[in-house]
């Protein structure tokens, strides 16, 4: 029964302004690049479907602005996110501390339960390098976060971090699962925005809701 | 350079650099629309640009009456626009009363951070626009940065806000004039718009909150159905707000929007959300989720109801009904006492 099961997920990217967290999800979702975009100020998301080992799983991969006045408008972002995507730039110094500080505010809001990925891109600026490879990985290890580095620019990187990440989000849904025992109604999962739910066709949003002529 | 006939721009098939429009913006994909509108439009532009020049031959200073008002609702033509806002926000007034003033704060010492903070979205704003592109001749970017940088000095409390660099770039577009443009966004920041742009942005999380009251009761069924989603406001039309309708509606449309805006204040944010929302209620209320909801915002702003100005304007005057000033007043109060109920009872 378990493999036709969808597992649906909601990941955050989260991170100072500029680090590319918009051109990592636009590289991911639609394979694109592009240099010219503006600043991010309102949040939104993408989505993208995956097959890992026979399940299918839905992302809904949400993008935020990184000026960090946006977060007075709510934490609904990463309320009920399963994963986060923390991303630096690695020839930005300032970029990684407010990492850290998103470390702590994730853990202080949403415990152990969220998957953490730590994330220096702009490695094809790797000549002007700020960060270095050692501190990044071993802070991330001692806050219990996987590290990746990844260039939107030259799509490296990011394939594996969202499937590292999947593979992770599902370990810790069927962990949960098996905690709380199949069929509980109302498991801290489902709470928590995991829908579990029997494979069946959805309707898809496809094309939006308006028609503008 | 800066002030091409849009009419003169006859695009030529497959020379992109073609397509552009009168204020400098590249417009690879709607640039047919667009000039199919223009040439619609033209006539109402000469129209209003005559009627204008006699009533500024009349009475040359820029008045607050029913007259004025009216002449603002149909239109300021480009030729006056900058002068119709700087008298009607009471810009022109200040920049008299404080000569010097602007230049002053280019001179002082300037914070590191801020001018960094500045710095990083330089190259993010209008990327599409050939005056504000870095490698543009006389480019505007400097002009940009000296206008956020300035406005960051003077009103330290807000600082930059993103979103302030596309308010302060159609300012330097249409004003040509740096010293102007600071004016003009101590005029928006300072008077006309409620505190959008301070840290904790309790005056954008107000109005968000006011529209959903107004929604709710103009339009019950669509308050319903955005209420199943809590926090919804702030992902489908924080945007419209913070940006004064850049890169939500086309540009012709947000600068008509703008001359309500100077002369008659924030009030016209709302009249402009609301027609948006009431006019795709039907398309609204099919939406099934967050993700339907979210995309039908998005649409609703493209295509020909917005895109036809001076329709939209007639618009937004009669669709939404009546909206006193002293109802939005109200709701502004009521929302953010609540607001800020809600933030002392959190953790």
């Amino acid at each position: 029964l378990a493999a036709n099961r969808t597992y649906s997920f909601k990941v955050v990217l989260l991170g100072e302004g500029c680090v590319g967290k918009t051109s990592l999800v636009l590289r991911y979702c639609e394979n694109k690049f592009n240099d010219k975009h503006i600043t991010t100020l309102q949040a939104s998301f993408l989505t993208k479907k995956l097959n890992i080992t026979g399940k299918r799983v839905n992302l809904a991969i949400w993008d935020t602005a990184g000026q960090e006045r946006f977060h007075a408008l709510g934490p609904i972002y990463y309320r009920d996110s399963n994963g986060a995507v923390l991303v630096y730039d690695v020839t930005d110094e300032d970029s990684f501390q407010k990492v850290k500080n998103w470390v702590k505010e994730l853990r202080k809001m949403l415990g152990n339960d969220i998957c953490l990925c730590i994330v220096g891109n702009k490695i094809d600026l790797d000549k002007d390098r700020h960060v270095s490879v050692e501190d990044a990985e071993s802070y991330a290890e001692s806050v219990g976060a996987k590290h990746y580095h990844t260039s939107a620019k030259l799509n490296k990187g990011i394939e594996e971090l969202f499937l590292d990440l999947c593979k992770r989000m599902m370990e810790t849904a069927q962990a949960e699962e098996r905690a709380k025992g199949n069929g509980a109604s109302q498991s801290a999962a489902t709470r928590r925005g995991v829908q579990i739910v029997d494979d069946e066709p959805q309707a898809t949003p496809a094309g939006g809701c308006c028609s503008s002529g | 350079a800066m002030e091409r006939e849009a009419t003169d721009n006859r695009p030529e098939p497959g020379h992109s650099s073609e397509r552009v429009d009168s204020y400098g913006f590249e417009r690879p994909c709607d640039f047919d629309s667009y000039k199919e509108m223009m040439n619609q439009y033209v006539g109402v532009l000469n129209r209003r640009s005559m009627r204008w020049s006699r009533l500024l031959q009349q009475k040359p200073e820029v008045e607050k009456n029913l007259t004025v008002k009216r002449f603002v609702r149909k239109g300021v033509p480009s030729e006056h626009r900058a002068k119709i806002w700087m008298a009607a926000s009471g810009a022109q007034q200040q920049m008299e009363s404080k000569p010097g003033y602007y230049q002053s704060l280019l001179a002082m010492e300037h914070d590191t951070k801020l001018k960094e903070t500045i710095h990083t979205d330089m190259h993010r704003t209008f990327p599409d626009n050939v005056f504000f592109q870095s490698h543009a001749e006389a480019g505007l970017q400097k002009v940009l940065h000296n206008v956020l940088l300035a406005y960051g000095h003077h009103n330290q409390a807000v600082g930059y806000c993103q979103g302030m660099n596309f308010i302060a770039g159609y300012l330097i577009i249409i004003t040509k004039d740096e010293e102007k443009s600071f004016w003009l966004m101590d005029a928006l920041l300072g008077r006309i718009l409620p505190d959008y742009y301070s840290p904790a942005m309790l005056g954008l999380k107000t109005d968000l909150e006011v529209l959903g009251e107004l929604v709710k009761a103009k339009a019950p069924a669509v308050g319903q159905l955005m209420a199943q989603y809590p926090g919804i406001w702030t992902l489908v039309v924080s945007r419209w707000f913070i940006c004064l309708y850049i890169d939500i509606l086309p540009i012709e449309t947000v600068l008509r929007i703008w001359d309500c805006l100077f002369y008659e204040g924030s009030k016209v944010l709302f009249r402009v959300a609301l027609t948006l929302i009431l006019h795709h209620q039907t398309e609204i209320l099919r939406a099934r989720s967050l993700p339907d909801v979210c995309e039908c915002f998005k649409q609703m702003t493209c295509g020909a109801f917005t895109m036809d100005c001076h329709a939209f304007m007639q618009k937004i005057f009669t669709e939404p009904g009546s909206l006193s000033m002293s109802t939005i007043q109200k709701l502004r109060e009521k929302c953010r006492q609540q607001i800020l109920e809600e933030e002392s009872r959190r953790p």
